[in-house]
């Protein structure tokens, strides 16, 4: 991987981008850090501290991870580019109900430049909400459980009236979030890999090295070297697996050409054994924290025995059960995430439309069938090892015996995405370095 | 230009907002000095104005003497318009001047132009060779007086013809053949074989037609395989017995088909009970698939014509005959046991380059066309062209009517006999556009059933057009045509020599029917511009059923059952109206799609291509096959005369470079076949063509080497008979095997909501 990167920056071409995609990374993280009018930057520092030596919710810890820590602070680009993904899935989802949008996106290119542009809108649409949300609940003190109530976020002493501070508030975090749109898309256009996937690669990235020194300051190098090199070893499992695939091989016989026998390994279906990514480990918490919410409605200060019983037992993240649930959820998860995805009825259908077919197996129903066997006996080992990648941090939380790294974000869904966002981008340096090297090619 | 207007312009860049098309006012400015000059060389002498044009440099001087001298050579003096069509082709831009404009004459002169600024010789590529060699002979007498050779290239043309022609300052080529004597240009023995000179200056007829429409198919050079079996006869006729629906399904995108299980247990107990999907039946298997499409996809009349017992294909965007153009892989041998005849045999791929990566080589291309923009974003991605609108010389008072849509094929036929019957009877000529040779023909029988006489001109009598279409606008006269009368001869009002211009006229001039919606609106507007050409009154209208084949392929699910319409059957519902436009923007988008995959999975291989030329460039004119053989065998190569070595060295080397190249196009093509599979795998299939097209190039090298050697060290004597087998050139039809879109199956989002979309709209009703 290395390498790649050394030779891509010895052609002018890629080094360009290469450039251009740290430079756009660098706005971005200076937006991330950049608080916004109205917010007392003072006052936030002082609750993110008091957040960090208590117990927090999952679903704050995991928003903290996706938008590196800006989120907290209400910086510019606090929402990140989460309205954009959340738009775009939103837009597709309603291209299956509303007839017009599916129509456009049957027009080809046009179609789908006037679905971008709806896109958009509903992006700042959700920023106005989400931001609007966000400081409404900095206001009342809930963005930090309520533990920081003594440094209100947003004081109230800047000699001008509320509303226009809340209103400016609100203005910049939308704006920045259109800013962070256009940075995705001049990443995609002019730059190195998928711009999207590469700013939430650098929101997860950059939580690292505040939290690799806290660990160090708080247990000594000893522990520090250890978790590194624990670390590593979960990174090269991940890559590794990531890289796994079942190749089935496919036979076209839809043209009549001199066949000439070319190893009959250049056409097949790379079933990867973690086909489902890490959506399942999302789904999971998610699920995960319906308890928590639950519990909010109860009286926080007076629990009952089952409210107590349930608070030790499946909320904390340290407790076995908590666990135990959450790897079971994750192998159901996978294995449901995979079968609504790749629909081996369809991917037979289309093979037959064109012609292919796996050798030794009749088109059409017994393929499919043969790719659902394959299919399902690959997705064990994936789920188990999605599974297990995941519930690292959880020990941590035993073993070291302490909440502070509820951030974690050496374990879990931040190495799979991290290591995924990566390996994606390496493949695309590779490709439009195989396309360059003709340079020093001729003798 | 100020420092502000320059960073306009540049931000304009940077934000690369669609649309827009070249300012013409600098051009314009000349037009005044241009005029002035003319009025001085109208002194001059023919020598003296080839001197003087032999002279000329700057725009203004190059526009004035050409004017001059088309005066002189044509007796028609070029408009103003006309002018600025010159300086924007000089400076590299492809304009848009409408039908009747006189872009041939254009094109002459800002030839003559490019001569002059150091670009030639210049290419005029033009659609076919019958245009090819009209166009040389109409403007010969001007660049004659230009002081420049003209010539021109047809498919009958003789390699010492072709050397000639490419040898003038301007040659007129069609661009299958300048495409053609390229790519065997890249594979002689002998440099002194070569025709053409270097490729300086492009500038493209018809514009979008070749580089947009065109750019979707490959050139091909394919040299005949000796020895073929042929069972493309037994799967023809078992193919024919076969039901629709019952033993075959056609897709949805009508593109593709593929057997039913009852067909293939039906062919399989035909042929004695054997497996059709095992290993050893695989070629069998192959020979009925490309039987299936040639019999339920391709159609007599509609994708091809038999003529003088050979199959030729129709161009789909221009309704004529394709020149050197055939289905690959075996397709055109099934569609030709389809029609009883003998099947010629299939080619295997010698060389390939895209017609991008054709007009990429020039280092000037230029175009011309009377529909750019509506391709201007494409002309700018592909080509970095950009469109300069040139307004006509009389402003456009052509009346388009709105649509007309009947609801059945029958109704439309109906009201079409009535519709032409009406116009004709006052003597207004008629020029009627169909889809098909088919259509045209049974438009024709009805006409002629209801009493009207009428002229057919579709791809059957394609030679026959400069006749036909120069009279469609005589008085009562009434042509039926497909798109082809959309490009080409002129129409004028009155016949070729106008002799009833004035009468026409007052009739309304041309009117132009369509008989429907055509797969692009590029396609539509240039039927509509026949009529009203140069300011001349004409009405044009389309009219279009519900059964079409543009909308039921591609809106079928908009058209409401019952739609509104009027007492004569005329549908007037806005919902059907949307639904149309609908149709033909997803044919659009279809188009783009497949071309832009084209392109994109082309780019390595011309990058290879290019490796390799420059390698065999270097093998061809030096010594260094000859070397590598001295030092690996000194003593039989000591023995052995300098002259003869080379000689034999280099057809060796030659030879096996050539061949690796064939092999390695074969395998890029079969990858190419499969790699949309890798998009389930969450790869990107392009990247993944990538990967496996790099290295297998890598290995290309030390394999020529490596078999140079070993052929060298197997002949006994030497002498100079190598000879490789003769090559012919072929155009492969429409990527037929090829997807639309590299990805069918959709990222892994695409498929969830799908999925999820499935499940919300079925578990709701």
């Amino acid at each position: 991987m290395l390498s790649a990167f050394l030779s891509a920056f010895r052609t002018p071409d890629l080094r360009k981008k290469l450039l251009f995609t740290v430079a756009i990374i660098a706005v971005y993280r200076l937006g991330a850090t950049l608080p916004s009018p109205g917010v007392s930057f003072s006052n936030v520092q002082k609750c993110i501290d008091i957040m960090e030596s208590g117990a927090t919710s999952g679903v704050f810890s995991l928003l903290n991870l996706f938008s590196g820590g800006a989120l907290l602070s209400l910086s510019v680009f606090a929402l990140g580019i989460m309205p954009y993904i959340t738009a775009s899935i939103i837009l597709q989802l309603l291209t299956v109900v509303i007839p017009r949008l599916e129509q456009l996106r049957k027009e080809g290119q046009s179609g789908q430049a006037k679905i971008t542009q709806y896109t958009r809108y509903l992006t700042l649409g959700l920023a106005v909400l989400q931001s609007s949300a966000f400081v409404a609940l900095a206001r009342s003190g809930q963005l930090f459980s309520n533990q920081c109530d003594q440094f209100p976020i947003v004081p109230e002493n800047t000699g001008l009236p509320m509303w226009i501070t809340l209103v400016a508030l609100v203005i910049t975090m939308t704006a920045g979030t259109g800013v962070v749109m256009w940075l995705g898309e001049l990443i995609t256009d002019r730059g190195v890999g998928n711009g999207m996937s590469v700013l939430i690669f650098t929101s997860i990235a950059a939580r690292l090295p505040s939290e690799g020194w806290a660990i160090k300051e708080s247990r000594g190098w000893a522990w520090f070297i250890a978790v590194l090199a624990l670390v590593l070893l979960v990174i090269t499992l991940v890559v590794f697996i990531e890289q796994a695939q079942r190749r089935i091989p496919v036979q076209y016989a839809k043209r009549m050409i001199g066949r000439k026998m070319y190893g009959g390994t250049s056409t097949y279906i790379p079933l990867k054994v973690n086909q489902a990514g890490v959506i399942p480990v999302i789904f999971a918490s998610s699920l995960l924290y319906l308890p928590q919410l639950i519990l909010q409605f109860f009286d926080q200060n007076d629990p009952g025995p089952v409210q107590s019983w349930v608070q030790n037992n499946i909320v904390d993240p340290a407790s076995w059960i908590h666990i135990v649930i959450y790897f079971l959820l994750i192998i159901f998860f996978t294995y449901f995430y995979v079968s609504i995805t790749f629909n081996p009825t369809e991917v037979a259908e289309n093979m037959k439309k064109y012609g292919g077919f796996v050798p030794g197996i009749r088109p059409g129903k017994p393929t499919a069938d043969y790719l659902d066997f394959i299919l399902s006996r690959i997705t064990l080992p994936g789920s188990l090892y999605l599974g297990v990648i995941s519930i690292l941090p959880n020990f941590f939380f035993i073993w070291l015996d302490n909440n502070q790294f509820q951030n974690f974000p050496f374990g879990g869904t931040a190495v799979l995405i991290m290591v995924g966002v990566g390996l994606e981008t390496v493949k695309q340096i590779e490709s439009q370095l195989m396309q360059r090297n003709y340079e020093g090619f001729l003798r | 230009m100020g420092v502000s207007s320059r960073l306009k312009k540049s931000f304009q860049k940077f934000l690369q907002r669609p649309g827009t098309t070249v300012d013409l006012a600098p051009l314009r400015k000349r037009l005044p000095a241009i005029e002035a000059l003319e009025e001085e060389l109208k002194e001059l002498d023919d020598a003296e104005l080839t001197e003087r044009a032999g002279k000329a440099d700057d725009f203004t001087e190059i526009c004035a003497v050409g004017r001059e001298a088309a005066r002189r050579g044509l007796d028609q003096r070029p408009y103003d318009e006309q002018v600025l069509g010159v300086m924007a082709l000089l400076s590299g831009k492809v304009a848009e001047m409408a039908t009747g404009e006189g872009k041939t004459l254009t094109a002459a002169i800002a030839s003559y132009g490019h001569v002059r600024q150091g670009r030639g010789p210049v290419h005029v590529l033009t659609v076919n060779d019958y245009l090819a060699a009209r166009d040389a002979d109409w403007m010969r007498p001007v660049l004659t007086l230009l002081g420049l050779t003209v010539g021109s290239v047809t498919e009958a043309s003789t390699p010492e013809e072709r050397r000639e022609a490419y040898g003038c300052d301007v040659t007129y080529v069609s661009v299958s053949e300048a495409g053609f004597d390229y790519l065997r240009d890249q594979l002689v023995v002998d440099i002194d074989d070569r025709v053409q000179r270097e490729l300086a200056t492009a500038i493209v007829d018809e514009a979008d037609s070749i580089l947009i429409d065109e750019a979707r198919v490959p050139m091909v050079l394919a040299g005949t395989v000796p020895g073929e079996q042929d069972p493309v006869h037994a799967a023809a006729g078992l193919v024919k017995g076969l039901k629709a629906t019952r033993d075959y399904e056609i897709a949805e995108d009508g593109r593709s088909v593929a057997f039913t299980t009852d067909g293939t247990a039906r062919i399989e107990k035909e042929l004695d009970g054997i497996d059709l999907y095992a290993d050893e039946n695989f070629d069998q298997l192959a020979a009925l698939n490309v039987a299936l499409h040639a019999h339920a996809l391709l159609h007599r009349d509609v994708d091809y014509i038999v003529r003088n017992g050979v199959v030729e294909l129709v161009d789909e965007s221009r309704g004529r005959v394709a020149q050197r153009r055939r289905w690959p892989d075996g397709l055109q041998a099934a569609v030709e046991a389809k029609e009883g005849l003998t099947a010629t045999s299939e080619g295997e791929v010698l060389q390939t380059i895209t017609v991008q990566s054709f007009i990429a080589l020039y280092k000037t291309v230029c175009g011309m066309t009377a529909t750019a923009v509506l391709v201007g974003d494409q002309l700018r991605e592909f080509f970095k062209l950009e469109v300069a609108v040139i307004p006509p010389h009389k402003p456009n008072i052509r009346e388009d009517l709105p649509d007309r849509i009947l609801a059945t094929r029958q109704e439309k036929e109906d009201a079409l006999v009535k519709e032409i019957t009406e116009a004709h009877e006052s003597g207004r000529p008629v020029l009627i556009g169909t889809r098909d040779v088919k259509e045209s023909e049974s438009l024709a029988t009805a006409l002629e059933a209801a009493g009207i006489s009428c002229v057919v001109l579709n791809a059957k009598n394609d030679a026959e057009e400069a006749a036909i279409i120069a009279e469609a606008g005589k008085r009562g006269a009434v042509t039926v045509s497909t798109q082809m009368a959309g490009r080409g001869v002129d129409i004028r009002l009155g016949g070729s020599d106008e002799a009833d211009h004035d009468e026409v006229a007052e009739l309304g001039g041309l009117y132009m029917i369509g008989t429907g919606r055509f797969d692009s609106g590029r396609i539509d507007d240039q039927l509509r511009g026949r009529a009203g050409r140069q300011g001349d009154p004409g009405t044009s209208v389309f009219y279009g059923s519900l059964e079409d084949d543009l909308i039921v392929r591609n809106a079928n699910d908009m058209i409401p059952p019952s739609p509104h319409m009027d007492l004569d059957g005329v549908v007037t519902d806005e919902r059907v109206d949307y639904a149309v436009g609908h149709a033909q923007r997803v044919a659009e988008g279809v188009g783009h799609e497949i071309h832009r995959n084209t392109w994109r999975y082309n780019v390595v291989i011309e990058q290879q291509r290019v490796a390799l030329s420059e390698r065999r460039e270097r093998l061809l004119t030096s010594e260094v096959a000859a070397d590598m053989l001295k030092s690996k065998f000194p003593d039989e190569t000591g023995e052995i005369d300098d002259e003869v070595l080379n000689k034999v060295s280099r057809s060796i080397a030659l030879f096996h470079l050539d061949r690796l190249w064939a092999e390695h196009l074969a395998y890029l093509s079969e990858v190419r076949e499969g790699v949309h599979l890798r998009a389930l795998g969450k790869l990107d299939p392009l990247d993944e063509f990538h990967r496996s097209a790099v290295p297998a190039f890598g290995k290309i090298m030390p394999e020529i080497e490596d078999r140079t050697v070993d052929t060298f060290a197997e002949i006994d004597e030497v002498t100079d008979s190598w000879e490789p087998a003769e090559a012919n050139l072929v155009r492969p039809s429409a990527t037929w095997t090829y997807l639309v879109h590299d990805n069918p199956f959709g990222s892994e989002l695409d498929r969830l909501i799908a999925a999820v979309g499935r499940r919300l709209v079925t578990g709701g009703k």
